[in-house]
């Protein structure tokens, strides 16, 4: 394993100041993120008002596998056929899990299809091009899927009063019996309902995510963590948790990845699995439907599997 | 009275949020926040949130069942939620000036380096010599009549054309002790400047927003001193010195003007 790198030129940078914030420089990061991501999470919502008020309950089960890890697997390389952002996926969960998606097939399916998608494999690829493209785009995507179905498997063995907040499994018409036969017009307001609250809901904790993602992005000095790329061990921890500060798009974090040469290939990749799967916006978001107490679990376990399992890649030279 | 309080809350977040994002794609301000890419699904999302708030605003909620399980609709919950999400946002789209200053750009790091930039690929080998000599493949042409000059015949340069012109030879070429007429923003040389007669000139790349925005430079000789991130308009001649063994684009300036923001301030 690598252990020391040369760094010569970082050590002659000058004693910086860590911490410095300007309130216009975090204004303008913040509304570039929220106008950035306003029209996913809405793009989002709306489907999910359009999945509670047009799928009918227990469909999705239908369509999977019985098999609890195939049907994990499956849900895990949906993203494929369905890409998500991380930003607008969290809306669309929250109705098929409703509508009776088992919640460890929905936890797989949020995790990996921010990076499981046609869109994220082409722009690693553009990004990486020159630096082994196609293999890294490959393993990025792969390890997602592992990690992602890992991570279902092991939400599948808790009990979902651990996992969701009151009222998420069973959705406000779930004991509501067959719905009375209604026009095109009403149900698509009914959806419109549903939506909206949805948007409304899942925005609440994307704006102070947004807050504090763009606060660090803007006031704290990247350079802190360039001495952290002499270790392995350290260069894959410091790159997830500039991952999870940075809280970028997964379209185009991989481009922000590639420039941090200094990095070994194994800590962009941590950066690039980690990032789209639990970032500062995220940790808000996800609090709209699962526990606290299990959004911070999965923070932590995510942090230690990723973070595991790309220091044993660097092994491939990465 | 709960109904329509909460209802009002929700139409009235839903319209300010639809305004600010109308606002800013019809006033242009866009253009120094997002990629292009990004501006037709702004602008469908603004017309479809002030949609939304008109028809959430007209729409006769659900009536109160009676019963008496957890509403979590209630209208301080949504007087909250309404504050939490026009505030920040309204006074974001107030104060914030539609560029990083000085003290983002030293947090994220100037790239010098074409290295060091987002979608950087490095160039292909290029092919090797046929049997007669030339070069097999596609043939470089002179690039340099094509390059967009100004009416005193000065090209166009942007501090990314630099960089790249920096790290390849034959597009050193096209640049090397040509005029340029460039725009960026002021900012002093902190490093490699011992004589005191250099600046920096940034331009802003950005992928997706100015979130990911990295800050591109190329060093101006010139002893001219301008507050922190002003816009100037610098004219000189394009050299590449050698800086630790490598190719360094900088500008002998000619001319350093103050000149106002681009329409398009950021690069992409």
């Amino acid at each position: 394993m690598r252990k020391l790198r040369p760094v010569a030129r970082y050590a002659q940078v000058p004693a910086m100041q860590w911490f410095t914030f300007s309130p216009q420089d975090f204004s303008y990061a913040f509304l570039s993120v929220l106008l950035e991501g306003i029209p996913f999470i809405l793009l989002g919502t709306l489907l999910s008002g359009l999945i509670d008020e047009f799928l009918p309950s227990k469909t999705m089960t239908r369509f999977l596998p019985r098999n609890v890890f195939f049907g994990i697997c499956v849900s895990g390389a949906m993203g494929v056929i369905f890409p998500m952002c991380e930003c607008g996926i969290v809306p669309v969960i929250r109705r098929l899990i409703a509508k009776g998606l088992p919640v460890s097939n929905a936890v797989a399916y949020m995790l990996a299809a921010p990076v499981v998608n046609p869109i994220v494999a082409v722009s690693t690829y553009a990004a990486f091009r020159g630096q082994g493209a196609a293999e890294f785009t490959a393993i990025r995507l792969g390890l997602a899927f592992f990690v992602a179905v890992l991570a279902g498997l092991a939400v599948h063995h808790l009990p979902l009063g651990a996992v969701l907040k009151p009222g998420i499994l069973a959705g406000p018409d779930a004991d509501a019996g067959p719905a009375p036969h209604r026009g095109l017009g009403a149900r698509l307001a009914g959806a419109m309902d549903v939506g909206v609250k949805d948007f409304l809901d899942v925005a609440v904790y994307f704006v102070p995510g947004v807050a504090v993602s763009s606060l660090f992005s803007t006031a704290v000095n990247h350079e802190v963590i360039l001495p952290l790329a002499l270790n392995d061990w350290l260069a894959v921890a410091s790159m997830m948790g500039f991952a999870g500060l940075l809280s970028l798009c997964s379209t185009s974090d991989a481009f922000i990845a590639a420039t941090f040469v200094a990095f070994p290939g194994a800590a962009k990749l941590a950066f690039l699995v980690f990032g789209p799967m639990m970032d500062l916006k995220l940790l808000f978001i996800y609090n709209a439907v699962f526990t606290k107490r299990f959004v911070l679990g999965l923070a932590a376990g995510l942090f230690v599997l990723i973070g595991l399992l790309c220091v044993r890649l660097s092994v491939l030279g990465l | 009275m709960n109904v329509a309080t909460t209802r009002f809350f929700k139409s009235g977040t839903l319209l300010v949020w639809g305004a600010v994002l109308s606002y800013f794609y019809f006033s242009g301000r866009v253009a120094d926040y997002l990629h292009p890419a990004f501006h037709p699904g702004l602008l469908l999302s603004g017309v479809a949130l002030l949609a939304l708030g008109v028809a959430v605003f007209f729409t006769r909620g659900k009536e109160p069942c009676g019963c008496c399980h957890h509403h979590p609709e209630l209208p301080v919950r949504e007087a909250v939620s309404f504050l939490v999400l026009t505030i920040p946002m309204v006074a974001a789209a107030l104060i914030s000036p539609g560029g990083f200053g000085s003290v983002a750009v030293m947090n994220r790091g100037l790239i010098e380096n074409i290295s060091g930039l987002p979608s950087f690929s490095p160039p292909v080998e290029p092919p090797l010599p046929q049997q007669d000599g030339s070069i097999g493949g596609e043939v470089m042409m002179d690039p340099s009549p094509y390059l967009a000059k100004n009416e005193k015949g000065q090209i166009l340069a942007e501090t990314v054309d630099l960089l790249y012109a920096a790290s390849e030879p034959t597009l050193r070429g096209d640049f090397e002790n040509k005029a340029v007429e460039i725009l960026g923003q002021f900012l002093p040389a902190r490093t490699g400047n011992p004589h005191g007669d250099r600046f920096n000139l940034v331009q802003m790349f950005v992928m997706c927003c100015a979130a990911d925005a990295r800050p591109v430079a190329v060093a101006v000789q010139s002893r001219d001193a301008f507050p922190e991130m002003t816009w100037l308009k610098v004219t000189g001649k394009v050299t590449f010195p050698l800086v630790a063994g490598k190719h360094t684009a900088l500008i002998v300036a000619d001319s350093v003007q103050k000149t106002e923001p681009p329409a398009e301030s950021i690069i992409y």
